[in-house]
């Protein structure tokens, strides 16, 4: 009797400690995404106040009613209103996804020459890949405005080879952010998908090849539809950071770069409006996750199809 | 399709001229000659690494050869892409396309032709009902059995109607029972639609089964080519002999040489054997070897009285398969003979450890092999 209930007890043990070891990334989760999340949800359900916190509290206490909850809608009102916040937004996404589609483009041809690759030259190829994150991510944008200011070094290169006899205005302009964004973004593009072109068998290559398909329609029958996981990630570690980014447009772009990440900036540290600034943090959020979620549900939708 | 099918079976279909594969410093494939005729059931047989499926490869245009030619049905095919090659292959591990149906993966190689939607729909469907897949055409490569897959991947291969279908291991990895199954239906569908088929294999029984000729290889380069029964029952070398099927080998030495007759002495199997050999001998060989297969020697606890040749041992081992019995005899000698007897009848005098034995045979079966 007595053995039945110590191993009842360690089965139950076992149960509790799995329980505990899922429970440790929930919490970790829950701690620093949801309740973050949650003040700012908060704040934007408010007015600004010139005080410390400068927005009005959730709950009121006042003599004649008692305890009351105070929400307003009014941020969420103004940013449709104020057709520069839509503007803004719009641009954030059209510059993430331009720079999204740069870096696929780029990044596919490299990915795909690495996974291809023998395999010494793969590991050389790869660490080449990685090697710039070594640099601090600030010094690389800074030198690319050494790189792309009117007399840096890419005009100078231009005018003395003759191409250009007028210095580009390039600095400060969109161009010179999408050139920063598709170099830094470049390398979560090529990872992902190397990791998903490297298990690529090459038998299904070949006996495409044998079926009667000419090199490119290989890569369009096989190669790519079974990259697609590969490309979905790369593109979304690419587009999630793009269209909140901050430091690049900020160095990079001009006066009239509007991006998310910038106008945020400016609403929570020059205009001191959290309400609002929290506002755009959330409109932010849902433009990216509800895409993202519709999107997985419709893959597990497909999977059932298949089942 | 013609119908003089015998008139032009007999012409060379597939010529393979000086074909040599160089990997770097290793030559995979040593400068190969092989004529296979139109129709045929042809399997080359040898262990890994001994250049088969490079050959394989060669044909199929998925590896270009250091140098040779090959040419099918008289055109030189050497330097034509896989996708323009009127072949067709089968892969060891099928290799079917994942994202795809089971419809989707046989009708591939028709889509590359750019034929029409409803042709490509009967030829499948036809070509499924051939496999007895047609219930399963919606299904994903992952959602089938090994079997299953085997057989989606030959109808994808054979819809494509090749002049030649090569296949790398085509059963290797089926379990016994299947695989004897699939070789028969093989063998059928081969009959059934007329086309060449190329078998690589390291299995000897599957290409026993399977071919109707067997080509041996070893270190890239063929060493016996004929049918089945003749790499089986006159192998050239004593390597071939012991590459397909089991064999007793023993040292002897040559006492005299007769036109088509040679006198042997070979202790073990107890002295003086005249052997019928129609080949040519180097005069300086003495040495020879002397082999005999299981299957072809009589064990018995008991003379009989009718025995041309016997010699006495005992059982110093044997292994009970059901369907037979194979014993390990130690000759007087010291050397170990393996003999192999079927179980006919269901209660039987058994032989066991220890036993004294009579070992008898016919002559003919005697087999002397030189290399």
């Amino acid at each position: 009797m007595s053995t039945v209930l110590t191993s009842m007890d360690a089965t139950f043990r076992e149960r509790l400690w799995k329980k505990f070891i899922v429970f440790i990334p929930y919490l970790w989760l829950l701690l620093f995404f949801l309740t973050p999340f949650l003040i700012v949800l908060k704040i934007s359900f408010a007015d600004p106040l010139v005080a410390q916190p400068p927005f009005t509290p959730l709950f009121q206490k006042s003599v004649e009613t008692g305890l009351s909850i105070y929400t307003t809608f009014d941020n969420y009102l103004y940013l449709f209103q104020d057709s520069l916040y839509l503007v803004t937004y719009i641009n954030s996404v059209k510059l993430a996804f331009i720079s999204t589609c740069f870096c696929l483009m780029i990044g596919y041809p490299i990915a795909y020459g690495i996974a291809r690759s023998p395999q010494p030259t793969r590991n050389i190829l790869l660490l080449m890949v990685v090697v710039p994150f070594w640099i601090s991510f600030l010094l690389r944008v800074y030198a690319w405005m050494g790189i792309l200011k009117t007399k840096g070094l890419l005009n100078g290169f231009l005018l003395w080879t003759g191409i250009i006899d007028q210095p580009l205005e390039l600095l400060y302009t969109d161009t010179a952010v999408y050139i920063g964004m598709i170099y830094s973004y470049l390398p979560f593009m090529i990872l992902p998908l190397y990791a998903n072109l490297e298990k690529l068998d090459i038998r299904l290559l070949e006996a495409a090849a044998d079926l009667g398909a000419r090199p490119w329609k290989v890569f369009k029958d096989i190669t790519f539809p079974l990259s697609i996981p590969g490309v979905i990630a790369g593109c979304l570690l690419v587009f999630i950071p793009a269209i909140g980014e901050y430091v690049i447009p900020a160095l990079l772009g001009g006066a009239d770069t509007l991006m998310i990440g910038r106008l945020l900036f400016d609403e929570f540290f020059l205009n001191r409006d959290w309400p609002v600034a929290s506002a755009v943090a959330i409109v932010l959020l849902m433009l990216l996750v509800l895409p993202i979620v519709y999107f997985q549900k419709r893959q597990n939708q497909e999977l059932l199809e298949q089942q | 399709m013609n119908n003089d099918n015998q008139t032009t079976k007999k012409q060379p279909f597939i010529e393979i001229k000086g074909i040599s594969k160089h990997f770097g410093d290793f030559v995979a494939v040593n400068k190969v000659d092989l004529t296979i005729f139109k129709g045929e059931l042809f399997s080359i047989l040898g262990a890994s690494g001994s250049g088969k499926t490079t050959l394989l490869r060669v044909m199929a245009g998925l590896a270009t050869p250091t140098e040779g030619s090959v040419v099918i049905d008289g055109i030189d095919m050497t330097h034509i892409p896989p996708y323009e090659r009127p072949v067709n292959i089968m892969f060891q591990n099928y290799a079917l396309f994942p994202h795809m149906t089971v419809f989707d993966n046989v009708a591939y190689g028709l889509k590359k032709e750019k034929m029409p939607k409803e042709e490509i729909k009967s030829k499948v469907a036809q070509m499924l009902e051939l496999v007895k897949l047609s219930e399963y055409s919606h299904r994903k490569p992952d959602q089938l059995s090994g079997g299953q897959s085997q057989r989606v991947a030959l109808a994808r291969a054979l819809v494509k109607q090749p002049k030649v279908l090569l296949l790398d291991e085509p059963m290797a990895a089926l379990d016994k029972k299947l695989k004897q199954n699939t070789a028969f239906e093989l063998v059928n569908i081969q009959e059934e639609l007329g086309v060449t088929f190329i078998i690589v294999t390291h299995d000897q029984e599957e290409a026993m089964t399977l071919s109707d000729r067997i080509a041996v290889m070893e270190e890239g380069q063929f060493l016996q080519i004929g049918p089945p029964s003749e790499i089986y029952e006159n192998p050239r070398s004593k390597f071939i002999a012991d590459f397909v099927g089991n064999i007793n080998m023993f040292a002897a030495t040559i006492l005299s040489k007769q036109t088509n007759k040679i006198v042997v002495n070979c202790p073990t199997l107890g002295g003086q054997h005249e052997i019928d050999f129609d080949g040519s001998i180097a005069d300086d060989i003495e040495s020879i070897t002397l082999a005999i297969r299981p299957e072809k020697i009589m064990i018995d606890n008991q003379l009989s009285g009718s025995e041309n040749t016997y010699i006495k041992g005992i059982v110093e081992d044997f292994g009970y398969f059901g369907n037979l019995s194979i014993y390990r005899v130690k000759t007087s000698d010291g050397n170990i003979i393996q003999v192999s007897k079927q179980n006919r009848y269901r209660s039987e005098r058994v032989i066991s450890w220890d036993d004294e034995v009579y070992l008898s045979w016919e002559p003919s079966n005697l087999l002397l092999l030189t290399e």
